[in-house]
C-alpha cells in the first residue's frame, strides 16, 4: 500500500506561513522603528 | 595587566590577540566534539556497517541505503513488501508491513527503522524516503544505469 | 565624542536605505516566487512539493547568515569597541530567528509528503533547532541587558560562542548519515536543474534585501530608543540637581 498525499496542500501551507511570517516581520520592524523615532522627537521637544 | 607585560601592545591589539586565541580554542573544541560524535550522531547505518557488526535481535537500529533496482516484491497479503537495501558493497533484505511513503521507489534512498531478524532479514517498523541533493524536472526522467549509479554514490557519500 | 559621530552618520545613510530595501525586498521576493511558481515543473520524485525549496533554502541561508553576522559584529564590538557593533548585532537577532523558524517549519511541511515524517532527530534538523533556541536566548539576553542599562559584553561573548553551531549545521550532512540530503549548491557547483536554480537565486536575493531592510529598521529603532532614554534620564538628573540646590539655599 502506498501513501497518497496531495503535494499542493503542503505547498500552500508552507507558502501561507512564509507569507504571514515575512509580512509580520517587515511590518513590525517598520512600525516599531517609527514609534521609537517618534518617542525620540518627543523627548527632544519636552 | 602592567605595561611591561603587554610590551607596549595597544589595548585594542591585546583584545584582538586574546579573542583570536579564545576563538581558535573554542572552534577546536567544537570540532573535536563533533568528530567524537561522528558515529553516535549518525541517523542510520549503512548495509555494510550492519553486515560487519550485526546488531542483536532485540536491538533497534536504523538501516539506510539505496533500494536495489527490481527488488521490491509485494507479498500476497497486499500490505507486506520485501525489498533489498544496498550501498554498493553490501546488501540487506528488508521486510515491511504497512503504508510506504510516496517517494519510496527503487533506485532511491530509504531509511528503515526496525531490527535484524535471526534469519538475516531486517524487519522494518517504519520506512522513511530519503531524497538526494539532485533536483531534476520530470521530463528529464529515464536516466541511464550509469547516471543512477553515480547518483547512488553521491547519495551515500 | 567619536561615539556620537558614528551613529549620526549611520542614521543619515540608514534613512535613505530602509524603505527601498524593505519595499524592494518584498517586490523582488514576490516576483521570484511567482516566477518559480509558474516556471518550475514538478520534480522527478518530489512532484509539486519542490516549490517549497524557493522559500526553505533562502530561509535556511539567512538563518545561518544572521548568526554569522552576529558573531562578526560581536568580535568588532569586543576588539574595536565600535559603537554601532552592539546595535547591529542586536538588530540581526529577530529577523534571524524568524528565518530560522521559517526554515524549520517549511522543512517540516516538506518532510511530511516526501520523507514520510514531520520531524526526525538527525544531525541537520537538530542543529538547526539548536540555532533557533540560540536566537531566542540571545534575544532574551540582549533585551534584559538593555532594560538594565548594563554593558552588552556578555551578549557579544554569547554571540561568539554560539557561532560554533553554524559550521556544525553546514557540515552535519557530511559528517553524519542524516535523513536530510547533502548540500545541493556548493562553491561553483549545483545539483539543481537551471529551471529551479534561477528563480531560487532570485528568491535568495529578494529575501536578503528584505533582511537588510529589517536590520536597518531595527537598528534605527534601537538607536532611537537609546537616545530617547538617555535624554529623559539627563533631564531627570538635571531636575533633581536643581531641586537639591534649591533645598540647600
Amino acid at each position: 500500500m502506498r501513501e497518497t498525499l496531495d503535494m499542493m496542500d503542503f505547498v500552500y501551507a508552507a507558502y501561507a506561513i512564509c507569507l504571514v511570517g515575512t509580512l509580520t516581520l517587515a511590518g513590525w520592524s517598520f512600525a516599531s522603528m517609527r514609534a521609537a523615532e517618534k518617542r525620540r522627537e518627543e523627548s527632544r521637544r519636552k | 595587566m602592567t605595561d611591561s607585560a603587554t610590551r607596549g601592545l595597544k589595548p585594542k591589539h591585546q583584545r584582538l590577540v586574546l579573542l583570536s586565541l579564545a576563538l581558535v580554542a573554542l572552534i577546536g573544541a567544537g570540532l573535536l566534539a563533533a568528530w567524537a560524535l561522528r558515529n553516535q550522531a549518525s541517523y542510520f547505518y549503512l548495509p555494510s556497517e550492519i553486515v560487519a557488526h550485526a546488531p542483536g535481535p532485540d536491538q533497534g537500529v536504523r538501516l539506510g541505503g539505496m533500494v536495489e533496482m527490481g527488488s521490491i516484491k509485494e507479498q500476497p497479503d497486499g500490505t507486506t513488501i520485501h525489498f533489498v537495501v544496498e550501498d554498493g558493497t553490501a546488501k540487506v533484505p528488508v521486510s515491511f508491513t504497512g503504508i510506504v511513503p510516496a517517494l519510496f521507489v527503487e533506485g532511491s534512498g530509504v531509511v528503515a527503522d526496525g531490527r535484524m531478524g535471526a534469519d538475516g532479514v531486517f524487519v522494518a517498523e517504519e520506512l522513511l524516503a530519503k531524497h538526494d541533493e539532485n533536483y531534476v524536472p520530470k521530463e528529464l526522467e529515464g536516466m541511464s544505469q550509469e547516471q543512477v549509479r553515480r547518483q547512488v554514490e553521491a547519495t551515500l557519500e | 565624542m567619536h561615539g556620537y559621530a558614528n551613529p549620526a552618520r549611520f542614521l543619515k545613510i540608514a534613512r535613505w536605505f530602509t524603505m527601498p530595501l524593505l519595499v524592494g525586498g518584498l517586490l523582488v521576493t514576490a516576483a521570484a516566487l511567482v516566477w518559480g511558481w509558474t516556471s518550475a515543473p514538478p520534480d522527478r520524485l518530489m512532484g509539486d512539493s519542490v516549490k517549497i525549496l524557493f522559500i526553505h533554502l533562502p530561509a535556511a541561508w539567512l538563518g545561518m547568515g544572521g548568526w554569522t553576522a552576529i558573531a562578526i559584529a560581536s568580535l568588532v564590538e569586543l576588539v574595536w569597541r565600535h559603537p554601532l557593533a552592539a546595535i547591529s548585532a542586536r538588530a540581526v537577532a529577530v529577523p534571524g530567528a524568524v528565518f530560522a523558524f521559517l526554515c524549520l517549519v517549511t522543512g517540516s511541511i516538506w518532510g511530511r509528503p516526501t520523507w514520510g515524517t514531520w520531524w526526525v532527530w538527525d544531525g541537520r534538523l537538530t542543529s538547526m533547532l539548536v540555532l533557533l533556541f540560540l536566537y531566542l536566548g540571545y534575544i532574551a539576553l540582549t533585551n534584559a541587558l538593555a532594560r538594565e542599562g548594563s554593558s552588552s559584553r556578555i551578549a557579544a561573548i554569547f554571540g561568539l560562542v554560539g557561532a560554533i553551531n553554524v559550521p556544525i549545521i553546514n557540515r552535519s550532512v557530511v559528517w553524519w548519515n542524516s535523513l536530510h540530503q547533502p548540500a545541493s549548491i556548493t562553491m561553483g557547483n549545483s545539483a539543481i536543474d537551471p529551471v529551479y536554480l534561477y528563480p531560487l537565486l532570485a528568491s535568495v536575493l529578494g529575501f536578503s534585501l528584505l533582511f537588510g531592510g529589517v536590520v536597518f529598521a531595527r537598528m534605527r529603532a534601537i538607536l532611537a530608543d537609546a537616545q530617547a532614554e538617555a535624554r529623559l534620564r539627563r533631564k531627570a538628573q538635571k531636575a533633581e540637581l536643581a531641586q537639591t540646590a534649591r533645598g540647600d539655599a
